[in-house]
């Protein structure tokens, strides 16, 4: 396999209708630079269904910016809305549907679920049934009485 | 401090002084605003080398106001030879229409300077403008000046022009006048905010309310809106200015966020122009009865932008709603999390809420339908990362331990939460009106699901859950000792036990054990809770109590009015009433606009509330108030397709009439009277 970037179009159909709202729909044409070249990549969504070619057509959403970049997206390392904030990408069209394909891009590498975190912290505590209900007032005659 | 003049279109703001001047504060947002970056950070008007001084300042409306300006300092003010005339408005750009009258019977000649500086801000930067990473410029062409930023591919950039000739210089402009006898001379100075995307266009070129508009089409605007609300008239004088007020406040806190071109309320001037989560839902959540056309494009809004990943910078999962939303170079450049930032805890239940509050009123399934998806993912996230530990409740814990919140609730400083004692408790923490919205995000979920996505199934789980996290919330947060709900559970499952208004959201959400309810009502309007001009966050002599401490023991309107609708839920219109009418007094001292939040000091005391120091002004959720008070005092309640109207107002009250309530029963008027044994009556009026 290729870059980040291949590999994130080569496996977009099939993640796609997993990741994208039923509804949405519409065409979006990503045209990456690299080496004073531009790769297109051209989705259709459609209720569901993702479609990707290479073809240079007409789409409801345009987004340029640099294939290193895009890669970047594709590993989770960089972040869409910020690089088009910094006006590393432009989007030209329909950017609410730019913000839905946002959905499969993966999270940034390495980021753990955060409820591993509190149990592999908290441990014993953690899980359900495990709450001692205590009014502090309570645990204070607690206390005292030992 | 100085009085200080605002006026706004949206996210873009101009906070000068009462002459119309900026000067520089590293303390306080003067300036010209938009989306998020100081564009003006200095404006000031000189003639002849001396500043002026105001005579009066007329706010025209929210987008205008009128400066008369004379020069020389009031000491050595004698008469006045000259009068300055500065007339302004924000329709997208920010224009400034000078004229100077010379009242002498022979010509004069005058210089007059205008001194521009910015220094690009990030909103996040004001209390402490830190070496900026970018250049500024100022380039001077032959009829404008250009004050240029950039970072890396970031730019703004503001361009000032003039309309009579000015000799243009980096630090400003100039003008060398001869004014005839009895005459007057006359520029339009336009300033222009440009966000820069690929090839030098404007990011919001998009944006059709970005274009300037005319004054005339903003005014039109604000009366057409105004002509779409209920007219209500009252025997109650506060109540009517309260509720003008807030329509107004309401007109002029909508904005166009960059991604769509509806119009969202943005949560407050001048540190909350922008969409936040919560703030935003529970504004709507307020005003549905009275303006709704503001709740489905924030519920479509934030339903686009749902969590969708993990990632710690950002508090985000997915399924979550977001907390806040910002535009400025700090966020573009990753030093601040809000691309958006997700860490609120409460944004995602409060997201079906009031999706299903707004279907209760407009009958509106198709967008029901059409956010089904993302109302699934909302309804899942609170079973999964909601429930950080696992047993059964709603939990917060940030992961952004830079600049992330500490508490992901709405009392969100970070000595919020505490123990009776005044000791914080660890993390995760649960808060109490958490697990409130919870449940009644699961049954409004439960009712939708059977309504409109047709799964009954689904409907039944939600029911079962809910009903399984009430029975769960009562045995472990009821302080048995001096019966109340625990303000949260620490990860011990031992009870948070300071006494605070958190426990009349409960009451609203309806997870409160109906024979628990009256002693809940007899804390909210208790003396340790209400203090005469409301509830207080925090009640007298919990160990963190201070009646100046923002979340500590102040009264927060918004607060008030959530639990005086919980109180009328739970059938307690006494007490819903009083508080109804004590917001209303307080009203009176602020010309009808609530502040954020006002001390918590005794009426007996005070005599007059006193307004928190660094409230924000107007805040969203704080004009939603009298709006939301109305509909609990009239109980206005949809019933299918009517709409009930069930009146229990304060004996002093006199009439309150609202007519034409939009909704799904066209228009429909409403009646009550300050006695609570007369009942209202409702007619269908026509549409």
């Amino acid at each position: 396999m290729g870059s980040p970037t291949d590999e994130f179009f080569a496996s977009l159909e099939e993640r796609g209708p997993e990741l994208l709202p039923t509804r949405a729909r519409g065409t979006i044409r990503f045209d990456l630079v690299e080496d004073g070249r531009v790769g297109h990549w051209f989705v259709a969504i459609n209720r569901g269904n993702v479609l990707v070619s290479h073809e240079k057509r007409a789409a409801d959403c345009v987004v340029s910016t640099e294939k290193r970049l895009f890669d970047e997206f594709a590993t989770g390392a960089a972040h869409l809305i910020t690089a088009y904030n910094r006006n590393d990408v432009s989007v030209q069209g329909n950017l609410p549907l730019l913000l839905v394909f946002r959905r499969t891009f993966p999270s940034p590498p390495g980021t753990r679920d955060p409820r591993e975190r509190v149990r592999a912290r908290l441990g014993g505590r953690t899980g359900p049934g495990r709450l001692r209900t205590r009014s502090p007032a309570r645990m204070e005659r607690q206390e005292t009485q030992q | 401090m100085k009085r200080l003049v605002s006026i706004l279109d949206g996210n873009t703001f101009v906070v000068s002084d009462n002459r119309g001047d900026i000067d520089p504060s590293p303390t306080f947002p003067t300036g010209l605003f938009s989306y998020d970056t100081r564009f003006l950070s200095k404006w000031e008007l000189r003639v002849n080398g001396e500043r002026l001084n105001p005579l009066s300042v007329d706010d025209l409306q929210y987008f205008e106001s009128q400066f008369f300006l004379v020069p020389g300092e009031p000491t050595h003010y004698v008469d006045a030879k000259l009068s300055i005339i500065r007339h302004r408005t924000i329709c997208g750009s920010f224009m400034e229409v000078l004229t100077i009258l010379n009242h002498e019977d022979q010509p004069v000649e005058l210089t007059v300077q205008l001194d521009v500086e910015s220094d690009f801000a990030d909103l996040f930067e004001i209390k402490d403008v830190k070496g900026k990473l970018g250049t500024t410029t100022a380039t001077v062409d032959e009829n404008q000046l250009r004050l240029c930023y950039q970072r890396e591919t970031y730019r703004r950039e503001t361009v000032i022009t003039s309309s009579a000739p000015a000799e243009y210089r980096p630090e400003g402009l100039l003008f060398n006048l001869r004014i005839d006898a009895h005459g007057q001379w006359e520029t339009q100075i336009l300033v222009e905010t440009l966000v820069e995307g690929a090839g030098g266009r404007d990011i919001r070129i998009n944006l059709q309310r970005h274009h300037g508009r005319s004054r005339d089409e903003m005014r039109r605007e604000l009366d057409e809106w105004l002509a779409r609300a209920p007219k209500l008239t009252s025997d109650c004088e506060p109540l009517e200015e309260t509720y003008q007020r807030s329509l107004v406040d309401l007109a002029a806190l909508r904005y166009t966020p960059l991604a769509t071109g509806d119009r969202l309320p943005t949560a407050g001037l001048p540190w909350f122009m922008t969409l936040f989560g919560r703030d935003s839902i529970i504004t709507c959540l307020q005003t549905l009865p009275f303006t709704p056309e503001l709740t489905a494009p924030t519920l479509r809004y934030l339903a686009m932008a749902q969590g969708v990943h993990l990632d710690d910078f950002r508090d985000q999962e997915p399924g979550k709603i977001l907390h806040e939303t910002r535009y400025g170079e700090s966020t573009a450049f990753e030093e601040q999390p809000h691309s958006p930032y997700y860490g609120s805890a409460d944004s995602t239940a409060l997201f079906l809420i009031l999706l299903d509050e707004y279907e209760r009123w407009s009958g509106d399934t198709a967008l029901v339908a059409e956010l089904e998806h993302q109302a699934r993912a909302a309804l899942n996230w609170i079973d999964r990362y909601g429930d950080l530990m696992g047993n059964g409740y709603v939990w917060f814990e940030r992961r952004n331990l830079r600049n992330g919140l500490e508490n992901q609730c709405w009392k969100d400083s970070w000595d919020s939460i505490s123990y009776s004692s005044g000791r914080l408790p660890d993390f995760p923490r649960a808060t109490c009106e958490l697990q409130g919205y919870a449940y009644d995000a699961k049954m409004r979920g439960a009712r939708l699901a059977r309504l409109v996505w047709g799964d009954p199934l689904y409907a039944d789980r939600l029911e079962r859950e809910a009903a399984e996290l009430k029975q769960r919330f009562n045995r472990d947060f009821w302080v048995e000792k001096g019966e109340y709900y625990a303000l949260a559970l620490d990860t011990e499952g031992g009870q948070v036990d300071a006494l605070s208004s958190n426990m009349g959201h409960l009451l609203w959400s309806g997870i409160v054990d109906e024979d628990r309810a009256p002693k809940v009502a007899e804390h909210l309007v208790g003396p340790r809770l209400f203090s005469g001009w409301g509830v207080r966050t925090l009640a007298v002599g919990e160990g963190r109590y201070n009646p100046i401490g923002y979340h500590v023991g102040t009264v927060w309107p918004f607060d008030n009015s959530l639990i005086a609708w919980g109180l009328r839920r739970y059938g307690f219109r006494e007490e819903a009433g009083r508080i109804a009418e004590a917001m209303i007094d307080a009203a009176k001292y602020f010309d009808g606009r609530l502040p954020e939040a006002f001390a918590g000091y005794d009426r007996s005391l005070t005599k007059y509330p006193v307004q928190y120091p660094t409230a924000c002004n107007p805040q969203a959720w704080s004009t939603g108030t009298p709006m939301l008070l109305i509909r609990t005092l009239l109980g206005l309640e949809p019933h299918g397709e009517h709409l009930m109207v069930d009146p229990a107002m304060p004996e002093g009250m006199g009439r309150i009439e609202v007519l034409d309530i939009p909704g799904r029963w066209g228009l429909i008027d409403a009646f009550g009277r300050g006695r609570a044994e007369h009942r209202g009556a409702a007619r269908r009026g026509t549409d």
